[in-house]
């Protein structure tokens, strides 16, 4: 090898190697503690569930956190837990009628609480239907409220972060020293090697970027000294809970005798049958709760996978039948003439192609007899056409299209899984993904399908389900940052607010399944002030806000309240077609899709929800 | 032959005498954890029953102040207190229970007195007692709790075969519950 390329591979070398020792050095020093118990006590501190679970955990939170502080509400009266019988699976969760203020509640706990109201059904709803039926939502769900549990953490200086600015900026400095000798050795490399392009700066460009990045991943959290002294407290906590095994069997409704030991012990891990029983992540799809018909009622589903037929279309389906009766045909007439089960032919050669005719010719009959199932079935299947009105109970990707090289794979075919109250077994029709987008998990469908391959022929939502409330807008926390109006002439400042203030752009791409541009003020005569969204991409407008208050808008709500009634939203509020108009005491939002994204109205009652929250105050603004 | 099979009946012998023991070891080590956390539940309800008596002395001077011609109310309570004290010496969680009991009930009476006594129930240091004694009965109520709980997990080991017959072996009788008499078990917060 040659010494100048040894030399250049050493030094590239050396300066990682450098580099990511003292990262993991950086790691190893910052590693969060494991403080020494207190003596076992039954004393409990003033800190929450979910802070206790972050502290026992060595900083980290777990699922324990959600779990504890739903124990915790109903030990402080937010929440009932009731058990009807002997299985703690069957606890259900009430909602008092006279709930104590709930004003000075954390994030978190008001995260907690607010799933269980939005979930509720007459102020009732099952302890584990309250685990999440889409990925993404549960997954965004757990994670702001693990910020929140840390932030509270933070705040009461019981925790901090792993890696504080000093140790990221002395390792985002190593990274310049480390990005600087590579880019040294690229340019040492060209110029003895000849190269046509010195891609010096390149190499110590993207070497610095790789550097800082994986610097600027969160490690997570760490002790600090208040920290370590309260977690040593609370390790003597869960060492007496612990010592009490009688604790790791109590069901989630013995909170009602146990206060808020059980949501600490949940919170430390004393609780073993508790936690089992709790649970706010994905739920399982194939039990699942529904509350179609108006009271709670678990539906086993069913999601087929092998069989060739399901979610197929019928040209597909005939096709299929016709190609196997085809060849099953062509082998029959080929090699029918040459059937013989018991061959007496002395030639070996002569028996054995009867023995492989004989083969042919079954696998002709299998395919023709096959074939005409099919045909038979795929007509039957036709005519026996029907319309199922029921409850989304899941939506999830079934099939794709193959991935190519510059062609990622698209989803075709959904699961569909709808209970008709019916019965309590049910298996999952093959929604067409076209249709996937327009309806969520809780919403009423009407459906028309063919039962033989299960494929949904015609779909509309008629019915917005209560989840629709919960759903978050996935991807960054900017959302809780409104748009910044932007300039514009017609209204003054504070009426553009109204319109401008009430949605964010993140929130009007998740609604619309589009990224969008910021809000544009709209000239409009009179009380009128509205905005309007573009689509990122191509500029065009995709979604008009207009906020209106007063006598004028008692005229436009009479002429806009129609349609899909939108129950929980505002005052009133509701859809039909592409708008959707909500009011709230005197003034009246009205929503409209355009363009492109006429066809993407689902989710414009979430849209509208989230609105209203911030309605009042974009209102006083004006 | 026959020596394989004795050798081979008694390797099997000295395999299951050594489960035996192993087992009997596990047990009785069982039956001492679970002991020793009965002996820590109750300490813990010491430890909440003492608060209490530090309590009752300030308390009775307090109303003293405002309603001394209660003397019988208050006479009754520092009694009821000498008694209890006086049971921490007792053999038996039942005595300590009963004198308990009866301190609770007179203690009971003594705050009734402060709705006779709007002066008093106006008293700061009376109402920060006040809060500190609810406080405490609560406590009590929950360390009781756990105790009869430990006393359940203790009980059943020595009770269940073939653990009891360790227990009988090992001198581990079954304990008594700090059993909650009527006018304790509403200062309990449950909810029903």
């Amino acid at each position: 090898m040659d010494p100048r390329l040894l030399l250049d591979l050493a030094v590239s070398a050396v300066a990682l190697a450098a580099w990511f020792a003292a990262y993991g050095l950086v790691r190893v020093l910052t590693r969060p503690a494991s403080p020494t118990p207190a003596p076992a006590t039954m004393e409990l501190g003033t800190e929450p569930p979910a802070v206790v679970s972050l502290l026992v955990s060595r900083w980290s939170v777990t699922e324990d956190a959600a779990e504890s502080t739903l124990l915790d509400l109903a030990a402080r009266g937010f929440v009932e837990l009731r058990q009807p019988d002997d299985d703690p699976m069957r606890t259900t969760l009430h909602l008092p009628p006279t709930p104590p203020d709930d004003s000075g509640l954390r994030p978190y706990e008001r995260r907690v609480l607010d799933r269980v109201r939005g979930l509720a059904v007459d102020g009732m709803v099952p302890l584990t239907a309250l685990t999440f039926r889409d990925r993404a939502q549960a997954k965004t769900w757990n994670r702001r409220l693990r910020a929140q549990v840390v932030a509270d953490a933070r705040a009461a200086g019981l925790s901090r972060r792993r890696f504080g600015p000093t140790v990221t900026s002395l390792l985002t400095a190593a990274a310049v020293v480390v990005a600087v000798a590579i880019g040294i050795v690229v340019w040492h490399y060209s110029i003895w090697h000849q190269a046509e392009e010195n891609l010096a700066i390149e190499a110590g460009t993207a070497t610095f970027a790789a550097l800082t990045a994986i610097a600027g991943l969160s490690p997570g959290e760490r002790d600090t000294p208040l920290g370590r002294q309260v977690a040593a407290r609370w390790l003597g906590v869960r060492d007496w809970l612990r010592g009490h095994e009688q604790f790791d069997e109590l069901p989630p409704a013995s909170v009602a005798i146990w206060d808020r030991y059980l949501s600490y012990g949940a919170a430390v891990g004393a609780t073993r049958l508790t936690s089992t029983v709790l649970d706010l992540g994905m739920g399982d799809r194939r039990l699942l709760w529904s509350s179609y018909g108006g009271t709670w009622h678990r539906v086993r589903v069913r999601y087929p996978r092998f069989s060739a037929r399901y979610g197929q279309t019928l040209p597909k389906l005939l096709l299929r039948a016709a190609i196997s009766i085809a060849v099953g045909g062509f082998l029959l007439k080929v090699f029918g003439a040459a059937f013989d089960l018991v061959p007496t032919s002395a030639d070996q050669a002569e028996r054995a192609f009867a023995f492989v005719a004989d083969g042919i010719v079954v696998v002709g009959l299998v395919l023709l007899v096959s074939g005409g199932h099919t045909l038979v079935r795929g007509v039957t299947d036709l005519v026996t056409e029907r319309t199922v009105t029921g409850e989304v109970l899941w939506l999830e990707v079934w099939r794709t299209t193959g991935q190519g090289e510059d062609r990622p794979a698209r989803p075709w075919l959904h699961y569909l899984a709808v209970d008709d109250g019916t019965g309590d077994r049910t298996t999952a029709w093959g929604l067409p993904s076209r249709w996937a987008g327009d309806c969520q998990d809780g919403d009423l469908v009407t459906i028309r399908v063919r039962p033989w391959t299960r494929r949904v022929v015609a779909f509309s939502v008629v019915g917005h389900g209560r989840s629709r409330r919960l759903v978050e807008p996935i991807g960054t926390d900017q959302t809780s940052n409104p748009v910044v109006e932007r300039g514009g002439r017609a209204g003054s400042p504070q009426a553009g607010r109204r319109a401008a203030g009430l949605f964010t752009v993140d929130e009007v791409g998740q609604a619309l399944g589009l990224p969008v541009r910021p809000a544009e003020r709209l000239d409009l005569p009179g009380p009128l002030t509205a905005v309007q969204f573009r689509a990122a991409g191509d500029g065009r407008p995709v979604l008009a806000v207009a906020t209106l208050s007063g006598v004028a808008a008692q005229w436009v709500w009479r002429l806009n309240s129609r349609g899909q009634e939108l129950p929980g939203i505002g005052d009133e509020a509701y859809a039909s077609g592409e708008r959707a108009v909500l009011r709230v005491r005197d003034s009246i939002v009205l929503v409209r899709v355009l363009g492109d994204a006429r066809d993407r109205t689902a989710r414009l009652p979430w849209l509208l929800a989230q609105g209203t929250a911030r309605l009042p105050a974009a209102r006083d603004g004006g | 032959m026959e020596t394989g099979f004795i050798l081979g009946a008694g390797g099997l012998f000295c395999l299951l005498v050594t489960v035996m023991i192993g087992w009997a070891l596990a047990a009785y080590n069982r039956l001492v954890r679970r002991r020793n956390q009965v002996q820590a539940s109750w300490a813990q309800i010491d430890v909440q029953l003492k608060r209490r008596y530090d309590l009752v002395p300030n308390l009775v001077e307090t109303v003293k102040g405002y309603a001394a011609h209660e003397r019988g109310t208050l006479e009754a309570v520092l009694a009821a207190r000498s008694g209890a004290i006086a049971a921490t010496a007792a053999p038996g969680v039942p005595a300590r229970a009963g004198a308990e009991h009866a301190l609770t009930q007179t203690l009971g009476r003594l705050l009734a007195l402060a709705e006779a006594y709007p002066d008093l129930k106006a008293n700061q240091n009376f109402a920060v007692l006040q809060g500190e004694l609810a406080r405490t009965e609560d406590k009590i109520a929950y360390a009781r709790q756990f105790y009869n709980s430990a006393v359940q997990t203790y009980n059943t080991t020595t009770q269940s075969v073939p653990s009891n017959l360790i227990a009988g072996l090992g001198g581990f009788r079954p304990m008594d519950y700090f059993e909650a008499l009527d006018g304790e078990r509403a200062t309990v917060q449950v909810r029903s």
